[in-house]
């Protein structure tokens, strides 16, 4: 046993500082859209998108970052050409039912449980929240722990477009979890219904089954936007915001 | 996706053997182009025809069911030894009536695609001894299948109450047997579905699985789609083998267009799809670990697939590898320079990824919970049709990427496909490691010989079908798409490596301590969300 | 002499009136009257067995004169007493329950046959213990042995009660023609019959036939009392009998066996020989162990108390044999230790048995099953007959503040004493039986934890376990009684103790009360013969708070060392409830007191976001036990009678049916051997039954011929 424990001491630390300080590596965020001055072309540019996250506000091209999937299909292609974000800050409220339910604060602030339920997700989301556990992003520093019981869960992990067959463990699960309780919901999926959308099999989100406090969009979100979100939950971090306001808000890509 | 070769000889052999075994019931056609023999089949004789070709080596790949306004065809697509190409057997059924033979009594890899279809699709499959109660939980109203054409897609149904007083039918009736319930949610983290273990007390007797609690019922979301829209639907629906479901979509579009895909585009494909298997593999080896809970393993396998992903979000802009295939190519290019670095990258990990295959060879403590844990023999893999590492860990060699290849396989310097017998956890784990370090080695070899020219072609749209095959990192995937004369899609059928090797699961799942449940579920490295769809 | 005269003479005349009603009164009005008349036999027995425990005059009575035999005598010394004490002690609260139970069998059965029964049972166990000579006490015993018979096979419309009853009846003859034997034999080498001459008898008994009495009696004896190897009776008939029945078998019968092993070898003809003592140990702890092995794994609730009867039979005849080796070895302090531990179980025993089959009882009437694979979730439906079955499977299990932890305490902390015996090979059968028994105790909780949660926690697994009601009063009353005597026996041992100690001094000639229940914390001082430095010990424990105000003892004390050096084995369940009252009643205010301003919500259990956890999902008795099932599987050897798959082709599993049988190991090892050699010796003597009259005609020709030469040559 001794070889593995001086390996992973050889190994080092790999951890990112953040939130101490912004995460610089390269690869771990995909970024997302950031807004464009319209043109000529932005229609073009607005059809392309296949869950209608662009829209046109007034000359521009605004996103609703709710539907965005990552498909790049703005930004690649014939007519391509809007700004593009770098970035992984992406936590939001706006999504939440009651306002005046504060963040989760006090002893919650560093010592915060967190049960992953599955509604349907493709397995990208999952993962990205499987690496929050592993040694490069390691949220266990920031006091935030994984149960395997809602009954000693302090926060529901959300992820996927709620499939109608999930529906009654989704409830069960949330009813089974003492106050005080929050949800967060990660993923476009989990938002919006993503590429899967309202359909017989599955619904446009968790939103319409569980109040849900805290959302982050992506698909997947990478693992620092997920502890951003659990941060914001708990006061620890500044919301984003669900729509991209214009070309100020990022470099514009020729 | 066609090469040239000379061993033909069992496919050539097959219309005579056809049509004098069961003269006046078959109808054989050759088509040698794209080395395929279609089968006109009569009901009565399915099952004899089926089980004839399993019995000689021809893999089970899917079942294509399309309600037209005549009837319906069911097509059986088998898919044979290295140099055999493919069986179409069809069946053509009234369409008020239609009752099919079963052929899971020959076929038994036919098993859950027929409850499948039993349930989506309302069919009878006669002699089948254990349909209903799959695809669709009790709460589904009854006599509604959501793949019939008369369905709306788009709006809920509503739920029924669920009879209070249904019970699991159990396998195990001694007295005293009970079942341990797990799932579907369960375990700190995993993806959502329901096990049953049957047991007297002390050890698991035998395990039954509840699956489809993440169906999305994309096949149903595809009819009508555009092409555009069914491929973010092919590449979403499992996002950790991504790349290779919407590699096996776009090769089907682009074979019902004739588009002629260039070969940088063929080269970086099988580029980014070996990186994803790399990835995955990493992922797969990381979990179990994870299950055994030997965690400075875990923690270094956990970095290197935190560094490939990385790796892969640098260089295409996202970590998962999404949006980069379409139809006639690819939507990005890579430089040769960042083609080497990335060929770098993965050579550094694979050397790590030796270095730990090393240290765990020698922890006897970890070998003695995957040893002999798990085991699946290899007639069982056979009888079940069994694919990807799972299946080669236990005899059977079967990968489309020799047997059928596709994009730049054929033009690469033969590689290996490994191969263990045990059929245990220790052997599917060291299946793993050699695929990966394979799968580094195929990396580098493409980006030292990659092409010039285009990414892209321009992919004409017409009305047909194709099957498009890929070897996703889990193992052989089969994407049936049928498009429409307005260039929509009017059938879309996916069969994953999940779904077939979930099926072989409870082969594993037998007579063991419940402890060991975990690591046999690592062991297998299934993905619920890629069996659902 | 008076004193129990009176009461005497009541108790035979209301037997009587009770065998007239109840053949008198018509059926619906007999359970009122068997439970009426058998409260007030019960409490006549209490007040004759304690005129004699607790004033210390023995009484005697001469019947009559049979011819040529000697006299008819009844005689009660503290032993009789202490058996008497316990027998009313467990009629009483079993006649209270009668009152509602045997309501079931109206119109089934005749109540008649059982009032009558019933009541002479009682007086026959009564003329038991009270028996001054042998004609009597086997004349009795009979008695005894028929009536118990008659009403084992009350429900004489099954099949399996009519066979239990007789096997029951059989082994039982069996066991009394050998007492019967042994004590003939005694009285040969005194001459007379009466248990005074036999006491006193001739100084010089030789070896073997002490060998010979004490073997006849002991297995004798101990077929009633349901030892290894010769219980195979007791699992099948306990069960069988009406509920109130099998209370009464466990916890009164039985103990009529160990009366008898004790008046024979502790009284009448003291064990002299080591290997005696041995024997009984060993027989004693194979039986604990046997019998809490098949208790574990079984599933039906009274067949599990039978098995368990068998178990605390062991473990008292195993603190018998530890007497009786301690007395040969000269310990008698020891000795006298080890006699109150075995009778104090056995005292234990009655009382909790009789109150959980009671409790199984109601169960059964309620829910109309005894398997424990059909119930559960009993606890809210049966809230106090859950109660009372906890208390007394606590009390099984040993767990303070309940009176199973004192004597099973005792017993263990005796046979550790063994390192005071020279002999090694003793030393090391203490040691090997010591370990043996502590096994036991860890299976008994096993088994009793099961019981309880199988039984009455978790969900209904079938439909009549969700349809059961509680049961009437009179029924809770009695098992509460009895709950509450387990209680009492288990929070008050100093005062138990003095009360065992007179009974067994005259089997050791030596009073050990102080040497267990020293008086060094009253109020009168009363330090007496303890050093300074012993009485320190306790002042280290922190034992001395209330030391000079306490009213009474409050401490067991196993003492062992020197004077310089003491090494004190002390326990004090009194103190003990009262603290644990303390910090189970503090810490439930204080709680209270802390969470006041939460709100409590109650949801269904986490079962994983399944719909519905039918009871298939949950863990039944069989699974439970399994391990121990698994371990001791060389014991068991369960044989698996029908395994069969069905299968549609070779892919398509769709049933494992597997069922075992177990054979029991002592008819596996003794009886069914003997069974079959038995059977091979008839076989071979059949050949003497040719059926041919003039063969038959030879062997009487042949027979006198023999005779005749016989006369000749002597």
């Amino acid at each position: 046993m001794t070889k593995w424990i001086w390996r992973g001491i050889r190994t080092g630390i790999k951890t990112t500082s953040y939130p101490l300080s912004p995460e610089l590596a390269s690869g771990v965020s995909p970024g997302r859209p950031g807004g464009h001055q319209g043109g000529d072309k932005s229609r073009l540019v607005i059809e392309r998108c296949p869950t209608g996250a662009l829209h046109l506000t007034g000359d521009q091209i605004g996103v609703d970052y709710r539907r965005c999937v990552h498909c790049f299909r703005c930004q690649r292609g014939a007519h391509s050409g809007i700004g593009w974000q770098t970035g992984y800050e992406w936590g939001s409220r706006e999504e939440a039912r009651d306002d005046d339910r504060a963040t989760l604060g006090g002893a919650f602030q560093r010592s915060l449980h967190i049960r992953v339920v599955d509604c349907g997700a493709c397995g990208a989301c999952l993962s990205e929240i499987e690496q929050t556990n592993k040694p490069y992003y390691n949220m266990h520093r920031l006091g935030f722990f994984i149960t395997p019981t809602p009954r000693t869960a302090d926060v529901l992990l959300l992820a996927g477009p709620l499939t109608e067959h999930m529906r009654h463990p989704l409830s069960s699960a949330y009813n089974a979890m003492p106050t005080p309780k929050r949800v967060i919901a990660v993923g476009t999926c989990a938002l919006s219904g993503g590429p899967f959308g309202p359909s017989f099999a599955s619904n446009a989100g968790v939103t319409e089954a569980v109040p849900v406090d805290v959302v982050v969009p992506g698909c997947p979100p990478p693992p620092l936007a997920i502890i951003h979100a659990m941060l914001l939950l708990v006061g620890r971090a500044a919301p984003s915001s669900l729509h991209s306001v214009g070309p100020t808000e990022g470099r514009v890509t020729p | 996706m066609t090469s040239p070769s000379n061993n033909m000889v069992v496919l050539s052999d097959l219309p005579e053997v056809a049509r004098s075994r069961w003269s006046g019931k078959v109808t054989v056609s050759v088509d040698e182009g794209k080395r395929l023999v279609l089968v006109d089949c009569q009901p009565a004789a399915l099952p004899e025809v089926c089980g004839w070709l399993f019995s000689s080596s021809y893999g089970f790949a899917t079942v294509v069911i399309q309600e037209e306004t005549a009837g319906w065809s069911l097509r059986y697509i088998f898919y044979g030894p290295q140099g055999s190409g493919l069986v179409h057997v069809t069946v053509g059924l009234p369409k008020d009536q239609p009752v099919v033979p079963s052929i899971s009594l020959q076929v038994h890899a036919a098993d859950w695609h027929e409850r499948e279809a039993e349930d989506l699709f309302g069919l009878t499959f006669e002699g089948h001894p254990k349909l209903g109660d799959f695809v669709l939980h009790e709460e589904w109203p009854e006599g509604v299948n959501p793949m019939r054409l008369s369905f709306d897609s788009s709006r809920r149904y509503p739920h029924r109450e669920p009879d209070t007083v249904w019970r699991p039918s159990p396998i195990v009736q001694s007295p005293g047997a009970f079942m341990m319930p797990i799932g579907p949610v369960y375990s700190d983290q995993s993806e959502s579905a329901h096990f049953l273990l049957e047991t007297v007390g002390e050890d698991v007797i035998r395990t039954i699985l509840h699956l489809f609690y993440k169906y999305r019922g994309v096949e149903k979301i595809a009819e009508g789609s555009s092409v555009d829209r069914v491929l973010l639907l092919a590449e979403r629906f499992s996002g950790t083998s991504a790349f290779a479901h919407s590699l096996a979509f776009c090769q089907a579009v682009e074979e019902i267009g004739g588009a002629v895909v260039p070969p940088r585009a063929q080269a970086l494909r099988v580029l980014f799809a070996e990186l994803e298997r790399l990835r995955h593999h990493v992922a797969a080896i990381g979990g179990i670990c994870n299950s055994t809970a030997l965690a400075v393993a875990t923690s270094q396998a956990s970095i290197l697939e935190e560094e490939l992903l990385r790796l892969a979000g640098a260089a295409t802009g996202h970590r998962y590898l999404f949006g980069l295939n379409l139809p006639g190519g690819l939507s990005l290019d890579l430089g040769g320079e960042e083609c080497r670095r990335i060929a770098q990258s993965a050579q550094t990990i694979a050397g790590r990824l030796r270095e730990l295959y090393e240290m765990l060879r020698f922890t006897n403590s970890f070998l003695d919970r995957v040893e002999e844990v798990g085991i699946v023999t290899r007639e069982a893999a056979t009888a079940y049709g069994l694919v990807g590492p799972v299946a080669r860990a236990s005899g059977l060699v079967r990968d489309i990427r020799k047997t059928l290849p596709y994009a730049f396989y054929d033009r690469l310097p033969s590689f290996s496909v490994p191969s263990e017998e045990d059929g245990d956890g220790w052997a599917r784990l060291r299946i793993l490691f050699q695929e990966a370090k394979q799968s580094a080695h195929i990396i580098h070899e493409v980006s030292s010989s990659l092409p010039e020219g285009p990414v892209c072609a321009p992919a004409p749209l017409r009305g047909g079908s194709a099957l498009g095959w890929v070897e996703a990192p889990r193992g052989a995937a089969f994407h049936w798409v049928s498009v429409g004369e307005s260039g929509h899609v009017t059938c879309y059928r996916v069969t994953t490596p999940s779904f077939t090797n979930w099926h072989g699961f409870h082969l594993a799942a037998e007579e063991f301590a419940f402890q060991d449940f975990p690591i046999i579920l690592a062991t297998f490295g299934l993905s619920n969300a890629e069996s659902d769809r | 002499m008076t004193g129990v005269d009176l009461p005497l003479i009541l108790f035979l005349s209301l037997c009587g009136l009770g065998v007239a009603l109840a053949i008198a009164l018509p059926d619906r009005k007999s359970p009122l009257c068997i439970a009426g008349v058998g409260v007030m036999m019960s409490l006549l027995a209490l007040w004759m067995g304690g005129a004699v425990l607790l004033s210390g005059t023995p009484f005697r009575t001469e019947l009559w004169q049979v011819p040529h035999l000697g006299w008819l005598i009844l005689e009660m010394d503290r032993i009789s007493a202490l058996f008497l004490c316990i027998t009313a002690l467990v009629y009483l609260p079993v006649s209270i329950f009668s009152a509602e139970y045997m309501k079931r069998y109206l119109g089934r059965y005749s109540l008649r046959s059982f009032g009558v029964f019933y009541h002479l049972l009682f007086a026959s166990i009564v003329l038991v213990l009270l028996a001054g000579d042998v004609i009597s006490l086997l004349v009795s015993w009979e008695a005894m042995s028929i009536a118990s018979y008659l009403l084992v096979s009350y429900e004489h419309e099954r099949d399996e009660n009519t066979r239990a009853s007789f096997l029951m009846l059989a082994m039982g003859e069996a066991g009394t023609l050998a007492a019967a034997v042994a004590l003939f034999l005694l009285a040969g080498t005194s001459g007379a019959l009466e248990f005074t001459a036999l006491r006193a008898g001739p100084a010089e008994v030789s070896q073997t036939l002490r060998w010979v009495v004490f073997l006849l009696s002991f297995f004798g004896f101990g077929v009633k009392a349901g030892l290894v190897p010769v219980n195979s009776w007791l699992p099948r008939a306990h069960p069988v009998a009406p509920g109130n029945v099998s209370a009464i078998l466990s916890a009164v019968i039985l103990n009529l066996g160990l009366y008898g092993i004790i008046r024979v070898n502790g009284d009448l003809l003291p064990v002299a020989h080591t290997g005696q003592g041995i024997v009984a140990l060993v027989v004693g702890s194979l039986s604990a162990l046997i019998g809490i092995l098949y208790a574990t794994i079984e599933n039906d609730m009274k067949r599990m108390l039978a098995h368990s009867s068998i178990e605390n039979m062991g473990i008292v005849t195993a603190g018998f044999g530890a007497a009786f080796i301690f007395s040969t070895a000269g310990h008698p302090v020891l000795s006298g230790v080890a006699f109150i531990a075995a009778l104090y179980h056995m005292m234990n025993h009655s009382l909790y048995k009789a109150l959980l089959f009671l409790g199984a009882s109601a169960v059964d009437s309620r829910v109309g099953g005894r398997s424990m694979d059909h119930l559960g979730g009993l606890m809210r439906r049966m809230p106090w007959t859950a109660l009372c079955f906890l208390v007394g499977a606590l009390s099984i299990a040993a767990l303070p503040p309940f009176n199973g932890f004192v004597s099973e305490w005792l017993t263990l902390q005796v046979l550790l004493r063994s390192a005071e015996i020279s002999s090694t090979g003793t030393k090391i059968v203490f040691a090997l039986c010591g370990a043996g028994l502590a096994l036991t105790a860890a299976l008994a909780v096993t088994c009793f934890v099961k019981a309880f949660a199988m039984s009455f926690l978790g969900t209904a697994r079938s439909q009549d376990a969700t349809k059961a009601t509680e049961v009437q009063r009179p029924m809770i009353i009695s098992m509460a009684t009895l709950a509450l005597l387990c209680l009492l026996f288990g929070i008050l041992p100093t005062y138990v103790i003095p009360v065992l100690d007179r009974v067994v001094t005259p089997l050791v000639r030596q009073s050990v009360v102080d040497d267990l229940v020293p008086p060094f914390m009253l109020l009168s001082g009363g330090k007496g013969r303890y050093s300074d430095g012993f009485v320190s010990e306790f002042h280290d424990l922190g034992a001395q708070i209330g030391q000079g105000v306490l009213p009474g003892r409050g401490l067991v004390v196993l003492h062992q060392g020197s004077a310089k050096n003491p090494v004190v084995f002390a326990m004090s369940t009194s103190y003990g409830a009262i603290v644990l009252l303390l910090l189970v009643g503090g810490s439930f205010l204080l709680i209270r007191r802390l969470t006041r301003a939460r709100k409590v919500t109650v949801q269904p259990a986490w079962d994983g976001g399944l719909r519905r956890l039918p009871p298939e999902m949950t863990y039944t008795a069989t699974g439970f036990s399994n391990p121990v099932r698994v371990i001791f599987r060389a014991v068991f050897r369960a044989s698996s009678v029908a395994e069969t798959r069905e299968a549609i082709a070779e892919h398509f599993r769709t049933a494992i049916k597997d069922s075992s049988r177990e054979v029991h190991i002592v008819d596996r090892a003794v009886f069914l051997p003997l069974v079959r050699a038995t059977q091979w010796l008839t076989a071979w003597l059949g050949w003497m039954h040719s059926g041919r009259v003039n063969v038959y005609a030879a062997f009487v020709l042949i027979t006198l011929l023999v005779f005749l030469l016989i006369h000749v040559l002597s």
